[in-house]
């Protein structure tokens, strides 16, 4: 239309798409663009009692470079938590990245459209749950006085502190985040599935090729694109091992092997009050994972030619 | 066509069958072994007995966890924030989606960037904690609303199932004289209804399984959400042994009254979520196939 490109024209016509988009321009820069600011605490040793609210004692602390990070990096604790981000991050990366393929490729092969439909409605459920629900439900169970350890102990084996033993909890950690999210997970993989062109199997029916032949020759090639598209953003994704469930599940008990950068930042910056300290490492962190992010998405749309923008 | 079943096809079809129900086992007894926990008595919870199936059928937990006034002002509060939260963020982004799906819109490719940027880098947990505090929401149930107002990929998807639609219908409407608000209203949207009914469910369940920001935000104990009043009452058994009573201790078990709660707090989600199942497919769909 001809009024697309014109000048007044253009905006008497359009003018209440601008409109449009205030509130949501709104929210992004007051809540996504002016805590940006705040990120100048990094670089200050900053004192919220010095002026009479936040701005003004952000304009009075003193500057003092690159303390903060030197004293991130001096700081046993930080290269503590930022490995067990990375291996807990890498732990469910490689355990869970494959099961929801799998549960894919099996669930496409069943014939019964009831036990399809029952079986999906059953395992999307506990991507619904909150992970304190999670947690309830699976403390119930797995708990030191659950369920499983009772069966352990009366069966002449020793307990196992599922959320209490430091090298037990991780596992704690990938296995229920795989219970919750393998069955959300294998719905992007299903789609996939479904756009092959169905000829190709009648094709290969015609052959005598059998199933395992199939799933092989035809349905994995052809949802390779989706698996490594989301290969690609998980990569992009490392250092989110999963900041909401180790804040629901962990306990002063567990620190050692399941801190990870998100509850550190959280329990020291806020926790402690130490702002400037707690803005650093957030800081590092976002910066990390932004490179990581935009990595991932570039590789995404390289291999694939699809990206999440 | 001539359906033959070889042998090899047979026993990987019933591998596949066992393989299956195991998962969905696995998925489910642990859901329904809360349940039955929650309807049993309290001698077989604390024998540990119960499996799936309540030992002693009784409803003494949901009686006593719907008396505590704790539990009534929580949920309250989850749904107030649920349902207006929702309703705004749907709102925002079918706002913000909308013009950011013409192709021709002008600065559409700076505007796009704003909200793409604003997805991947996250300024950290302390500005963002700050920020708060300066808009005066520490303690305030707004505080669990504001930062879910728009989620950037969800607007991202929704933008994209837009751009999928025929233009030529937009266009007739146009040439009638009607303008972008009520072609977006009358025409768009309710072409959008199975991306809308996803992202809707969406952004209730996000608003109602927040935990975080609760935590972080909310230090009155009358403006505690379910996740919290759930989170103390899972972590802390002298909580819930100081709120009982010695007739209460008697009859009760705290892992039934847990149990209990559990499930009170799960299911508005577990009555709406089978329905919305065939939504929610195309919601993630589209989300991936287009960006």
């Amino acid at each position: 239309m001809h009024t697309k490109s014109g000048g007044k024209e253009y905006w008497k016509r359009y003018y209440s798409l601008y409109l449009m988009l205030i509130p949501g321009l709104s929210y992004v820069v007051i809540y996504k663009f002016l805590p940006l600011v705040g990120l100048t605490m990094a670089f200050q040793d900053y004192q919220i009692f010095l002026g009479d609210n936040i701005l003004e004692s952000m304009m009075l602390s003193p500057f003092v470079g690159l303390d903060n990070f030197k004293r991130l990096f001096a700081y046993g604790e930080f290269a503590h938590v930022f490995s067990n981000t990375i291996i807990i991050s890498l732990m469910k990366l490689f355990i869970l990245f494959p099961i929801p393929i799998i549960l894919a490729v099996l669930i496409s092969e069943v014939p019964s459209i009831h036990y399809k439909r029952t079986l999906q409605t059953v395992v999307y459920l506990p991507h619904f749950l909150s992970w304190v629900v999670v947690f309830g439900i699976l403390s119930t169970l797995f708990g030191s006085y659950g369920a499983v350890n009772e069966l352990l102990t009366k069966i002449g084996w020793k307990p196992i502190g599922f959320f209490s033993d430091p090298q037990v909890f991780r596992w704690t950690l990938v296995f229920s985040d795989g219970w919750k999210e393998m069955g959300w997970g294998s719905i992007i993989y299903l789609s996939a599935i479904t756009g092959i062109n169905s000829e190709l199997y009648e094709a290969a029916t015609i052959d005598g090729a059998q199933k395992m032949q199939q799933i092989w020759n035809i349905t994995l090639p052809g949802i390779l694109p989706t698996i490594a598209m989301m290969l690609a953003l998980r990569m992009g994704g490392i250092l989110n091992a999963g900041f909401e469930q180790i804040l629901v599940m962990y306990n002063p008990g567990v620190y050692s092997t399941a801190d990870i950068i998100d509850t550190f930042v959280y329990r020291v910056g806020l926790g402690k009050m130490d702002y400037s300290f707690g803005t650093a490492a957030g800081l590092f962190n976002s910066v990390i994972g932004f490179i990581m992010v935009i990595g991932g998405n570039y590789l995404s749309k390289r291999v694939t030619e699809h990206s999440i923008w | 066509m001539l359906k033959r079943k070889t042998k090899a096809d047979r026993i990987f079809l019933a591998l596949n069958y066992m393989i299956l129900t195991l998962t969905g086992l696995l998925t489910i007894i642990p859901i329904l072994h809360i349940l039955a926990v929650s309807l049993s008595d309290s001698r077989a919870v604390m024998a540990n007995t119960v499996s799936i199936f309540p030992k002693g059928f009784q409803l003494e937990y949901y009686k006593y966890v719907l008396s505590k006034h704790d539990f009534y002002t929580s949920y309250r509060n989850t749904i107030l924030i649920t349902v207006f939260g929702t309703a705004l963020s749907m709102l925002f982004t079918v706002l913000a989606a909308y013009p950011l799906s013409k192709p021709w819109l002008r600065g559409r490719k700076f505007l796009l960037m704003l909200f793409v940027f604003s997805m991947i880098f996250y300024g950290g947990i302390v500005p963002s904690y700050m920020l708060m505090k300066v808009l005066g929401l520490i303690d305030s149930l707004w505080a669990l609303i504001v930062p879910f107002l728009l989620a950037q990929f969800n607007m991202l998807v929704i933008k994209s199932y837009m751009e999928g639609l025929p233009v030529s219908i937009e266009e007739s409407a146009e040439m009638d004289g009607a303008g972008p608000t009520r072609i977006l209203f009358s025409i768009v949207l309710p072409m959008c209804l199975p991306v809308l009914a996803s992202m809707t469910l969406f952004y209730a369940v996000g608003y109602w399984n927040n935990y975080f920001h609760a935590r972080m935000f909310i230090s009155s104990p009358e403006k505690r959400t379910l996740q919290l009043y759930l989170n103390d009452l899972i972590i802390s058994a002298t909580q819930l042994q100081n709120d009982m009573t010695v007739e209460d201790f008697l009859n009760l078990s705290p892992g039934g009254v847990r149990a209990a709660t559990i499930f009170a707090a799960t299911l508005p989600i577990l009555l709406f979520y089978p329905y919305l199942q065939k939504y929610f497919v195309t919601g993630i769909t589209i989300g991936s196939v287009k960006g």
